[in-house]
């Protein structure tokens, strides 16, 4: 239901300006003259999305711009898809759109990403971060190989590098933490990158069987480089030699997509060249058939991008026989940007205000009207596979979102911006205008509610590509099957631990794999031998269970079934740990620092410390390391490999073990010292042997009465240690540990982004053979907040049952299953007043559960922001607008008389009402766009200053008490601000002359010097400075000076509070603390005539002598600090 | 030297300047020789304190004049040490119960009970009894007022209550049942001129009677207010005149200027700028009712007779609503909500059918 209809919505005022459609037909024009006529196809798309980036910079929008590429898995989908009708219309139609570009640069300039925008800060971060990411990636890929290609440069494994970058996504390391909070964003995001990672994980898939064949095959290799060479030879005679190419790629396409079936040898001849190659070979070849003979042009850029995409994805080898290549081809790419940004900069300051205006009319763009007043229809299953969707405006009947799940249901993908894959434009009220003219201009079909519906129901099912690729699996292992009837049981068994192994060292000695990991954990054990622990209990089962988590062939024997998914699937090398391939990743740095850690530390004594800030970004200062991120990231699993890739043995402690500062000093700090008993068998003993790592697990649990003083004593051994410690923690902010942190070199871990953990997770449903389409993957990543180890248990939960799992199901389990994350009050207070989708699926109890979240912040929060928000109900009437605040504060009056309700009588079953009333009534009426960051209450702050002025006022009360017999109000009320004036006017006007006068005035009410100050403080307002402070400072200090130049009598003691505590045992008589105050110490009968004598020294009038000395030696004993001292009691 | 209002306080009972009658039926109550135990009440500068410090004059002699100030620390049954500041003389100990917040109750049942239970010394001398003045009963706890009501009937033998408020609503009933009640109405606008001049007299000077009569009205009556107004127009200007400015407190001045502000614009904009200028108030320790009713008297002058009404309506029910609440700042900044709201709409409306 929409609230919206509760409140009176006005039509919103939709303004579309059709000056922003002139202008790009504008500029296009102009470009096309400009440019030859094929290239202006080009770059109209690369400069719509570059117009829009400038766009954006200028109205400082803050928005994000995911560049992307899209062509292969729509080439791939093309490729997969068996059904000729649909085929027909995917290669009819894409077939324009990839003749000038297979990367497609996809921009979210679209009025829904200004909604997301609104009220996010974190965006350009965000929009760095992203694109940053894209860009950095070949670097990143090309030292991966690099590497790799040094380690093992003829391993015929080469050929899958790039399929394991694929596998586990080559995006950015960084991204943002907040990742529920933004959760609207990563919907974008997903609609973007979605199938492609999938579509690499079946190419993948496809493969690494035949690449056991192809260690086999030598041959292959030699068929691999020809292929790869072609393009290069192309380029050089592209005209000539085009036609060869696209013989033989042709060639490699018509075996790998027809028949599978087909005998084994040839098949992983032909298909063993990279499926992604012969996949992007393959579009240009079918393409192209029908090129006219006059676009050259076209075929010459096609050819340069192909040739470039094969670089990125191709091994090292071919990689540096295209390098020059490369070069070449990006000057060609640069020269076109100058002229996209020559020819938009005039149209600066419209485009701005045309953007502003659309923003506008879209923030007051008003829901579905007749909600639900269709049917939706029913259609074949997986019919939209392969087709692209892009959704603007509102829609008639059903809500987006609701429309884009029901694409997505179909196995259709919706993204979030028109461009040449995209298949249909769904087409609603309001839509965005860019989105249109460029459906139009790129030729796309554009559908109205009703034709989606239509379509639905037309559009004849068909297998989607992942029943196809488990199909051709399963023929696979038939026909293996077949052939070596005793050879499969164990490869088969093989291939699904192998297949993440993809690093070549590793795969390479697959083999005797087995044996290799055996043999690696004999020496771990053997090292661990060699530590004497005391506690070998506790020390067995750590060591037991990596034994078991790390190696899992070893347990192949007796069946993967009793594992884990978790363990099961634990990234055995560095390169499969999801998410820190990068080379600044918090796992190659470990790696670099650990690999350091005995040459810097030996410097270190050596030399003169090195500064903390100038090494700080390799950590070569620290003897430890602190890696820290939510759980569920792969911190242990980092640490743990990081070792082994090192060859160092680890001892691991956590929170199971005790680590008091005993236990520690005498468990750890003697196995520190330790010699590996293996050292001396080869007889290669060290001293101290330096091959060991202690590995401190959630330091964050070492509390309470157990581990007491060990976070202490941790930072001792680090101080002295002589083998690296790697300490982990959740909370890297956690007050527990602080300390810790300046002693470690801090590596933070993020939660990996969707597409990161997505390709992993596909892998190894298809593994086990579950049937997950992506979509519903990414709402079960979504659901588990992004960690991996929680979306893993939950697969394996769901999978019990059946396994299979559609979108709708997956979804279903997936909110069920949804983490319970705490939100930031801020966040709270922004998302009770937000309007639209983000809060449109919400229910009551969703609403009302954001007040729980922290109650007693929350009414706070809502109280000081509500004004702050524009309503959407109000429709810009400053009446209605008005109304709605009244309405809302009397709201959240009731939650306040609630709350004393609860406070007083403790009646905490109340809280849901308070909810109510404090959070969500005044959300639902407040309703609409919250214009800045959610303001901190002020009401603490007010509240404190009013406690701490009432303090005063009550000492000035008591003070004065004696003279005034008047209450704390009337003194406040009456007396102070009169009083004020008469003090202060004897300095003003007479300056230092009546500084006597003040001082009498002062001992007749006995104030203090401090009480003038505190009348000061309390009578001034509005920030103004009192008529005190203006004073001359001679004047000032001639009155301090007068002031403290005589003794003055105060009725009331001075010392009270410090005394009553010293003598807290004592009966406390204020009688007795005088006594004190003049150091007599009295017995009690002493006390008792004191009594008398006290009262009269205290009595104002007549001042007897006596006492009165009392009092001056107190005074004298003092001296002159005493008037500050005074003040702190 | 000290002001006006502290110089000229009556001392003796039968110095009071009004409600003499009043006064005189105090004092023969005391010369009784007994009297129950009493709750004075009355607005704020009516003279309640003075009588009270009139009456024990007279009950024990000038002794009664020598007052000290005590701290007093008493261990609460939870072991939390509450510090609390009495005045007394040999005679009576005064305590402000609220001070203590919310362990007055504490206050109450431990130091009552001491001071009550201990008998007076020389009984040839003076009264059997001593007296226990307790000030702002109405800022007492309701636990407190409970713990209280026992503490009255048990130790009548010793003590004697003197209970002084503002007012008795916020007073139980079993308490107020077993007091006398006394009440000490403000001063009548001639009682405050004559106190006026009869001030002015005693320091020499002319005092013009119109400007006596204004400052009466300005002070609400409120005869300490007046006395610290006149005082200080004494020093701004002296021969008085009888048309000059009478200086007004900062937070009379701050209210209205927040008044205005409501009156003058009305926009959630305007309204952040009112909650600032509330908290601002609300820091000085001014009361929130307060507040309130000066926000309503000013904001009545700029209303028509039928809002006049609505509004005044609407003030009651926040003001009752802030007293049943925690936070004072909700409920002013509902009030000044719900009033810009009905403001607005009131203009508009009336706009329109000027139009028409």
């Amino acid at each position: 239901m929409d609230i919206r209809k509760f409140f009176g919505v006005l039509p919103a005022d939709k303004k579309h300006d059709h000056e922003s459609v002139k202008k790009n037909e504008k500029i296009k024009n102009r470009e096309t003259t400009s440019n030859g006529k094929q290239k202006a196809k080009e770059i109209k798309v690369k400069s719509s999305s570059n117009e829009d980036d400038s766009k954006q910079k200028q109205a400082n929008k803050k928005k994000r711009i995911i560049y992307d590429s899209d062509s292969e898995e729509e080439t791939q989908s093309v490729k997969k898809s068996k059904n000729p009708p649909d085929r027909k219309a995917s290669s009819s139609k894409p077939d324009k759109v990839l003749k000038q570009d297979p990367v497609v640069y996809v921009s979210e300039t679209d009025e829904e990403d200004d909604s997301v925008n609104k009220n996010s800060s974190r965006k350009p971060k965000e929009n760095g971060t992203s694109s940053s990411g894209r860009q950095g990636t070949p670097g990143i890929q090309k030292s991966d190989l690099k590497t790799q290609s040094k380690s093992k440069p003829v391993s015929p494994v080469k050929l899958t590098p790039t399929s394991v970058l694929d596998y586990f996504g080559t995006g950015s390391v960084q991204r943002s933490e907040k990742k529920l909070v933004a959760s609207k964003r990563k919907e974008l995001e997903r609609q973007l990158h979605e199938d492609e990672e999938f579509a690499r994980t079946l190419a993948m898939l496809d493969e690494t069987p035949k690449k056991k064949k192809a260690r086999k095959d030598p041959e292959e290799k030699q068929i691999v480089l020809p292929a790869k060479t072609s393009p290069n030879t192309t380029e050089k005679h592209k005209p000539s030699s085009k036609g060869k190419t696209e013989n033989s790629t042709d060639d490699t396409h018509s075996f790998t997509a027809k028949d599978q079936t087909k005998s084994e040898s040839k098949r992983t001849s032909c298909s063993n060249p990279e499926s992604s190659v012969s996949k992007d070979r393959k579009d240009p070849a079918s393409k192209t058939l029908p090129v006219k003979p006059s676009s050259k042009l076209v075929a010459m850029k096609q050819q340069e991008e192909n040739n470039k995409k094969e670089k990125t994805t191709l091994d090292p080898a071919a990689r540096e026989k295209t390098a020059s290549k490369e070069e070449k081809a990006t000057p060609k790419k640069e020269k076109v940007s100058p002229q996209k940004f020559e020819s938009i900069s005039p149209e600066d300051s419209e485009k701005k205000r045309v953007n502003y205006q659309a923003y506008r009319s879209f923030l007051n763009r008003e829901g579905p009207r007749a909600l639900g007043s269709k049917e939706i229809p029913q259609g074949a299953e997986n019919c939209f596979e392969g087709l692209t969707f892009v959704i603007t405006g509102v829609m008639e009947s059903i809500e987006r979102d609701e429309a884009k799940s029901l694409i997505e249901r179909y196995g259709g993908k919706v993204t979030g911006n028109v461009s040449k894959k995209t298949n249909y434009l769904i087409m609603g009220r309001d839509s965005g205008q860019s989105k249109c003219e460029k459906a139009s201009s790129l030729g796309t079909k554009i559908l109205d509610e009703d034709g989606l519906f239509n379509l639905i129901r037309t559009t004849a099912g068909k297998k989607s590509k992942y029943e196809l690729a488990a199909e051709a699996e399963a023929k696979k292992a038939k026909s293996k099957l077949d052939k070596t009837p005793q050879k499969t049981e164990p490869e088969k068994r093989k291939i699904s631990p192998a297949k993440r192994e993809t690093d070549p060292k590793k795969s390479n000695s697959t083999p005797d794999k087995g044996e290799a990991y055996k043999s690696v954990t004999k020496e771990t054990t053997e090292a661990r031998k060699g530590l004497h622990f005391k506690q070998e209990a506790v020390e067995k089962k750590p060591a037991a269970k990596d034994e078991a988590c790390l190696v899992p062939a070893t347990s192949k024997g007796s069946g993967d079934g009793g594992l884990l998914w978790v363990d099961k699937y634990r990234p055995t090398s560095l390169r499969t740990i999801i998410g820190q391939q990068g080379d600044q990743s918090c796992a190659n740095k470990l790696l670099r620092w650990l690999r350091n850690w005995h040459r810097n530390t030996s410097l270190e004594d050596k030399q003169a410390k090195p500064g903390k800030f100038g090494s700080k970004d390799d950590g070569a200062s620290f003897k430890a390391a602190l890696l820290s991120g939510p759980p569920g990231v792969g911190k242990t699993t980092t640490a743990s490999l990081v070792c082994e890739e090192v060859g160092y043995s680890y001892v691991e402690l956590n929170a199971s073990d005790t680590r008091s500062k005993k236990s520690l000093k005498e468990v750890v700090a003697e196995s520190l010292n330790n010699t590996s008993i293996k050292d001396f068998c080869t007889g290669t003993s060290h001293s101290v042997s330096i091959k060991h790592v202690l590995i401190m697990d959630e330091v964050d649990g070492m509390a309470g009465n157990e581990d007491r003083g060990g976070m202490q004593e941790l930072i001792g051994l680090i101080k002295h240690t002589k083998i690296p410690i790697i300490c982990m923690c959740n909370d890297r902010n956690h007050p527990k540990i602080r300390s810790l942190v300046h002693y470690c070199l801090d590596l933070r871990f993020h939660r990996p982004r969707v597409e990161q953990i997505k390709g992993a997770m596909l892998s190894i449903a298809f593994k086990e053979k579950l049937k997950i389409p992506p979509p519903a993957m990414n709402e079960i990543i979504l659901a588990a907040n992004q960690d991996i180890r929680q979306v893993l248990h939950n697969l394996t939960m769901w999978c019990v049952k059946n396994k299979s799992l559609t979108y709708d199901e997956a979804k279903a389990d997936a909110i069920k299953a949804k983490k319970d994350t705490k939100l930031c009050p801020f966040d709270v207070a922004r998302k009770v007043f937000a309007a639209g989708e983000e809060t449109a699926h919400m229910s009551f109890i969703d609403k009302s559960d954001l007040f729980f979240h922290d109650y007693s912040l929350a009414p706070l929060f809502v109280q000081e922001n509500y004004v702050h928000v524009k309503p959407a109900a109000a429709g810009g009437n400053m009446k209605k607008h008005l109304m709605l605040l009244s309405r809302a504060a009397d709201s959240i009056c009731d939650g306040d008389l609630v709350d004393r309700q609860i406070r007083s009588k403790q009646n905490w079953s109340l809280l849901p009402t308070q909810a109510i009333y404090s959070s969500v009534l005044p959300g639902e009426l407040m309703r609409g766009y919250l214009a800045q960051f959610p303001n901190f209450p002020s009401w603490l702050g007010k509240f404190s200053s009013t406690m701490k002025h009432d303090r005063i006022i009550q000492e000035l009360t008591m003070h004065m008490s004696l003279r005034t017999l008047a209450s704390k109000r009337a003194v406040n009320l009456e007396y102070l601000p009169y009083l004020r004036d008469a003090l202060v006017r004897p300095l003003t006007c007479l300056g230092t002359d009546g500084v006597q006068d003040t001082v009498a005035l002062m001992d007749s009410y006995c104030l203090m010097r401090e009480d003038v100050e505190s009348i000061m403080e309390i009578s001034s307002w509005g920030g103004k400075p009192s008529a005190f402070s203006k004073l001359d400072p001679k004047v000032k200090s001639a009155f301090t000076r007068a002031y403290n130049k005589e003794a003055h009598l105060t009725p009331y003691s001075l010392h009270v509070v410090k005394i009553s505590k010293r003598q807290a045992g004592f009966r406390v008589d204020s009688e007795l603390n005088e006594e004190l105050n003049a150091d007599e110490v009295q017995s009690d009968e002493n006390e008792q005539d004191a009594i008398e004598t006290d009262a009269m020294i205290k009595q104002k009038k007549a001042k007897p002598s006596k006492p009165s000395k009392a009092v001056k030696n107190e005074e004298s004993r003092k001296g002159k600090g005493k008037g500050k001292g005074k003040k702190k009691d | 030297m000290s002001l006006w209002a502290d110089k000229h306080r009556p001392s003796a009972l039968s110095k009071v300047d009004f409600h003499r009658e009043q006064a005189t039926q105090l004092r023969n109550l005391v010369q009784c020789g007994d009297f129950p135990h009493l709750l004075v009440y009355g607005p704020s500068g009516s003279g309640k304190k003075t009588r009270i410090m009139c009456l024990l004059r007279e009950l024990y002699g000038a002794g009664v004049e020598k007052l000290r100030i005590e701290h007093q620390s008493i261990t609460a049954p939870s072991k939390k040490k509450i510090e609390i500041s009495t005045i007394a003389s040999n005679y009576h100990l005064e305590v402000n119960p609220s001070d203590a917040g919310n362990n007055d109750r504490v206050v109450i049942q431990e130091l009552l009970k001491t001071v009550a239970q201990s008998q007076q010394l020389e009984t040839s001398t003076q009264r059997d009894f001593k007296v226990v003045l307790l000030t702002e009963v109405d800022k007492l706890t309701k636990d407190a007022q409970h713990a209280l009501r026992r503490t009255m009937e048990k130790y009548m033998a010793t003590c004697r209550l003197i209970l002084c408020c503002n007012s008795t609503s916020k007073v139980i009933a079993p308490i107020r049942s077993r007091c006398l009640a006394v009440r000490v109405p403000a001063p009548s606008i001639e009682d405050v001129c004559h106190v006026l001049s009869s001030v002015c007299k005693k320091e020499g000077l002319i005092f013009p009677q119109d400007l006596a009569r204004r400052i009466a009205e300005k002070s609400g009556r409120n005869l300490r207010k007046a006395l610290l107004m006149c005082e200080a127009c004494r020093v701004q200007q002296y021969p008085f005149a009888s048309d000059q400015d009478i200086p007004e407190t900062d937070w009379e001045v701050y209210l209205r200027e927040t008044a205005n502000a409501v009156v003058s614009q009305q926009t959630p904009q305007r309204l952040l700028e009112v909650r600032g200028r509330l908290y601002e108030l609300l820091t000085h320790c001014i009361p929130p009712e307060i507040i309130i009713k000066g926000l309503l008297s000013e904001l009545l002058n700029n209303c028509d007779g039928q809002l006049k009404g609505e509004v005044a309506q609407m003030a009651a029910y926040y003001e009752h609503r802030l007293q049943l609440g925690n936070k004072a700042i909700y409920h002013l900044e509902a009030f000044v909500a719900k009033f810009m709201a009905l403001y607005k709409k009131f203009m508009e409306d009336g706009l329109e059918a000027m139009m028409f």
